[in-house]
């Protein structure tokens, strides 16, 4: 086998892996929903949704209270990469890319302000003004952002088939959840909260994979998810939190009451779950660019009503599985893609 | 805080209708399982590459 066979074999391999990686994040997304959905009904929050909502209306609590899920969610996140980095051996190159701030940590910590508090919330205050449909619909947006961003800032390649397959992912979430937005567009209270928290959360993602593109040239990418994941602790516990707190919300009341055991089990799931889907997601970037990786991603909405029926049981209509056929339609169109239109993720 | 009775109550109700046996314990084992799976695919991945 002659040096350029060699060579092509070892870059399929490397884009076959890519696509593992992104595959395995929207199966780890979509099962985040599970544990993700139950903790609300748990108390403490339970509680404090009750409190919030009785002084300060339902929106409100809702916003609220998922700061304080939020910021529990990335301290397990903390926890399960610790066992993903320890597993790996990687401490070692945490602590080198730890003090190489300048040229590596500063786009990790960056990327935590794009996809913490801007896109998490921006979440859920278009789930708390307008509907969970409208969130997750908005959210789905978030690779066009991404690959525009990347390609624009340095230079990533997306072909036209990989645009194709990217849209029609997002054509199949928008018919997943378009029913319930359409009810919701209806309903809805202070909406421009709402719609702006959408914007937040497309935005947010698509702008923090690009970061996290940037970071992965001279960074690991389990080793800078973490560094990340640091910098949202840092948000949620040091600044936001206590912000809320002097504002007179009830947050560490509710907190210290968070160490009951159902609860904890459930945000450990969550934390798992939730830290390596996004440890596999920036896995993606280096192997198969961030437009690809955050378009396979987007198969959580997927992934998250298939985990729901078998979970939940809540049977899903046939808007679903017309918009379940097309995100398989997106996929494959990305999967069959000739590999040699990757040798190089960069413009020349 | 211990979990109240309501409470209790709406969180076993999410895995009533499940067409699964044992969904309340069931959806941990799945995500152990994934989640070992991955981090077995990423020791693999380190040695290769």
């Amino acid at each position: 086998m002659d040096l350029q066979a060699l060579k092509k074999q070892e870059h399929q391999r490397r884009v076959k892996k890519g696509y593992m990686w992104a595959l395995f994040c929207a199966v780890l997304w979509g099962l985040w929903y599970l544990p993700g959905t139950a903790v609300w009904v748990l108390n403490p929050f339970d509680e404090m949704y009750g409190e919030i909502a009785a002084g300060s209306g339902d929106g409100m609590a809702l916003v609220i209270v998922a700061v304080l899920i939020t910021a529990f969610n990335a301290l397990t996140v903390i926890l399960a990469l610790m066992v993903w980095n320890g597993a790996l051996g990687k401490f070692g190159e945490m602590k080198r890319t730890i003090k190489e701030f300048k040229p590596c940590s500063k786009w990790f910590f960056l990327a935590s302000i794009f996809g913490g508090p801007i896109a998490i919330l921006g979440s859920f205050m278009a789930m708390g003004f307008v509907g969970g449909a409208f969130a997750a619909v908005a959210a789905l947006m978030y690779p066009v952002v991404g690959s525009i961003l990347a390609s624009k800032w340095y230079g990533e390649k997306i072909s036209r088939r990989a645009f194709a397959g990217i849209g029609l992912i997002i054509a199949g979430g928008f018919t997943i959840f378009g029913g319930g937005v359409l009810t919701e567009l209806g309903n809805g209270n202070v909406m421009w909260l709402g719609y702006l928290g959408g914007l937040m959360a497309a935005t947010g993602w698509g702008i923090e994979g690009a970061i996290a593109g940037k970071g992965l040239d001279i960074a690991e990418p389990d080793v800078g998810l973490t560094l990340r994941f640091l910098g949202e602790n840092i948000i949620w516990w040091i600044i936001i939190v206590p912000v809320l707190a002097i504002m007179g919300f009830p947050m560490f009341k509710y907190a210290l009451l968070a160490f009951e055991p159902l609860t904890l089990l459930v945000l450990v799931f969550a934390g798992i779950t939730f830290g390596f889907c996004y440890v596999t997601w920036y896995k993606s970037f280096p192997l198969i660019g961030v437009g690809r990786g955050q378009g396979i991603g987007n198969l959580y909405g997927l992934f998250a009503v298939i985990f729901i029926f078998l979970f939940f049981g809540d049977v899903p209509s046939w808007t679903i599985l017309v918009g379940g056929a097309l995100c398989l339609l997106g996929s494959t169109v990305m999967f069959s893609e000739d590999t040699s239109e990757m040798e190089s993720l960069r413009g020349d | 805080m211990v979990q109240t009775q309501a409470a209790m109550e709406a969180y076993n109700a999410y895995w009533v209708n499940s067409p699964l046996p044992a969904a309340d314990v069931l959806w941990m084992v799945v995500i152990l399982v994934v989640a070992i799976l991955a981090l077995w695919q990423a020791r693999t991945f380190v040695s290769q590459f």
